[in-house]
């Protein structure tokens, strides 16, 4: 919105800084940094089992990040634009993909017991051979599949 | 507010802000990545990793004490069949919404409505593994020895 901040920020200044974060979360806290953590919190709830509170307050945390990013820098997705996706779906089929891929990364991701923070980042990070082979896994999946989109779609996404 | 609320809100805000500034929570950001047109996102957990790793490695080292949770315990888990199986499926939905958890919250933060469905099937799919994985130990649990097990879980 203000433009001060132009996204995406230099790599080498955004990456060690999201370790330190991941590091400092365990320093302070002892706490293993992961974000589809706090959607089971919700799951659990609903189910009548205990919730950790802090993983809420991390979510909230960044999602007040984000909206910052949003402010100082841009928000090109606002309202119901979707980037390419948007413009090569129809809004109908469009909210069908949404729902089903996000069935697919929530069903995923409880089976394997984090997401690409809590396996790809700070599981890497402790040197989990768990993490590892999951985001091996996640990330050789993940390349596949979009190419095999482009190449189906020829080319339009 | 206690003190582990308030860390996990400051290091949420910082991961929130960085996530975004390095553009995790725009679809033709990550699906250029993942048709590995633009490589940087994976120099930013390249290098995250990197310094996460070491940072955790000479803390671990030194036994390091945390203020809030006592001596510092990385987790680990070993590597398992459902590390593949859950990975397929995970990054099958990542590629086609150009989203995971962090980011559909990200993206929502930012005013895209639409991710307000991925989030609903987010949490559709955690339901659904969790009764899955419910029924499958209730089934391992039946034939026989149900009462030893039954005692043991206490």
């Amino acid at each position: 919105m203000l433009d001060v901040l132009s996204i995406p920020a230099p790599w080498y200044i955004i990456g060690p800084l999201m370790g330190l974060v991941i590091a400092g979360m365990y320093a302070v806290s002892n706490k293993h940094l992961g974000v589809s953590g706090s959607y089971v919190q919700f799951v659990d709830r609903a189910r009548g089992r205990p919730m950790e509170v802090w993983r809420l307050w991390f979510l909230a945390g960044l999602m007040v990040g984000a909206v910052l990013v949003a402010v100082l820098g841009e928000a090109p997705q606002f309202g119901l634009r979707y980037g390419r996706l948007g413009e090569v779906l129809p809004i109908g089929a469009l909210v069908a993909v949404l729902f089903l891929g996000g069935m697919l990364i929530g069903f995923g991701a409880r089976w394997m017991g984090a997401c690409t923070s809590g396996h790809g980042l700070s599981g890497c990070s402790t040197r989990s051979r768990g993490s590892f082979v999951a985001t091996v896994t996640f990330f050789f999946t993940a390349v596949m599949v979009t190419l095999l989109l482009h190449w189906l779609t020829g080319g339009a996404l | 507010m206690n003190r582990l609320n308030l860390t996990s809100l400051l290091f949420g805000l910082a991961f929130g802000f960085l996530f975004a500034a390095a553009g995790f929570n725009q679809y033709d950001i990550v699906h250029a990545t993942l048709l590995l047109e633009y490589l940087d996102p994976f120099f930013v957990m390249g290098s995250a990793v990197g310094t996460a790793m070491l940072t955790l490695w000479l803390l671990e080292r030194r036994g390091w004490r945390t203020p809030l949770g006592g001596r510092l315990e990385l987790r680990r888990w070993p590597a398992e069949r459902k590390h593949i199986y859950g990975g397929i499926m995970f990054g099958t939905g990542w590629a086609v919404t150009g989203a995971c958890p962090g980011t559909v919250a990200a993206m929502l933060a930012a005013g895209s409505a639409l991710n307000l469905v991925t989030l609903v099937g987010i949490l559709v799919g955690i339901a659904l593994r969790d009764i899955v994985a419910q029924r499958a130990q209730r089934a391992a649990r039946e034939p026989g020895v149900s009462s030893v097990v039954a005692s043991e879980v206490g």
